[in-house]
């Protein structure tokens, strides 16, 4: 007997999750100010208000492969980025920081936010190394969930991101989407 | 006390030293696993090593069963400080030998308190 690959089976084996089905903004709040009061200092507060980032950004992210896949990234101004490693290198911190010392520093505060963001998802999940530069684009706009804050009057936004494109939708085969395919047979899995 | 900081990332390397050196400890650091090896075949052997999972050449749970296999080093107490949270890699890293599991974020307290079950506190910090 010959197994049919039917498009319903492959519909239900694509079926992934979004983030904003498994994470909200209220715990990736709480999980930055854990990092932050543990990190950056006891006194250190973020108030959540959006404000613009200015046209100079840095961002610092990890990247979650699991049964949800993307990127967990802090993006702030280039000097917020600077006084963010600074502060989290207290007494430590060198008179003049070099661009070594702000991607270890903002990498590390990525990977301890990412790392609580992971321990929340469902299933196993592995976390990258941190990486500082320009931000992973949004691959999915529906797959995104993002806080805007202030640190010390500085905006930081902090974005949990799918790296992976948006399924097509559903195809229903008494109304197809496209008028031209009335089947989905020799569709090909993403 | 002698303690070894194993961190990829300087800026955690250097809180972690200083919070073991406000405990009276001597401290050394590595970048990795290897790197920490290196210092241990120098026959440095630190009474605590503090271990980061995620780290490039030698993360940590490779660095804790390399120490595991010598019996030379079988005196160090070794905590794992690690964004890693979650339950099945926290179970495999005390199975691979690590002896005490600190998750980042974590406050001076934090580490204060596992190593006074450890038995690694210096007498005049406990007091």
């Amino acid at each position: 007997m010959t197994a049919f690959d039917t498009a319903e089976r492959r519909r239900a084996t694509d079926a992934r999750p979004v983030i904003t089905e498994l994470i909200d903004e209220a715990t990736i709040q709480s999980i930055a100010e854990q990092a932050w009061i543990s990190l950056v200092g006891e006194e250190e507060v973020l108030v959540p208000l959006p404000a613009e980032l200015p046209a100079d950004v840095l961002s610092s992210w990890v990247d979650v492969v699991g049964p949800w896949t993307g990127s967990v990234v802090l993006t702030t101004g280039r000097r917020t980025a600077e006084e963010l490693s600074r502060a989290l290198l207290r007494d430590s911190a060198p008179p003049v920081l070099d661009e070594e010392d702000v991607v270890d520093a903002f990498g590390e505060i990525a990977n301890v936010v990412g790392g609580s963001i992971k321990a929340t998802l469902p299933g196993h999940s592995a976390l990258s190394l941190p990486s500082v530069g320009a931000s992973p684009e949004v691959r999915n706009a529906s797959d995104v969930c993002r806080i805007d804050l202030l640190w010390r009057g500085e905006p930081v936004a902090i974005s949990v991101q799918g790296a992976l494109p948006a399924l097509p939708s559903s195809p229903d085969p008494h109304h197809p989407a496209d008028p031209d395919r009335s089947t989905y047979e020799n569709e090909v899995p993403l | 006390m002698r303690a070894l900081v194993i961190d990829d990332s300087r800026a955690m390397r250097r809180i972690v030293s200083s919070i073991l050196t406000g405990f009276g400890y001597e401290v050394r650091d590595a970048g990795h696993g290897g790197e920490a090896l290196e210092v241990l075949n120098e026959g440095w052997v630190p009474d605590l090593a503090t271990i980061d999972w995620n780290m490039p050449v030698m993360d940590g749970l490779q660095f804790v069963s390399a120490v595991r296999a010598n019996p030379a080093w079988r005196s160090m107490t070794m905590m794992m400080v690690t964004s890693e949270s979650e339950h099945t890699q926290i179970v495999r890293a005390l199975a691979a030998g690590a002896h005490e599991y600190v998750i980042k974020p974590f406050t001076a307290d934090a580490i204060r308190d596992k190593l006074a079950l450890l038995g690694l506190l210096p007498q005049e910090v406990v007091l």
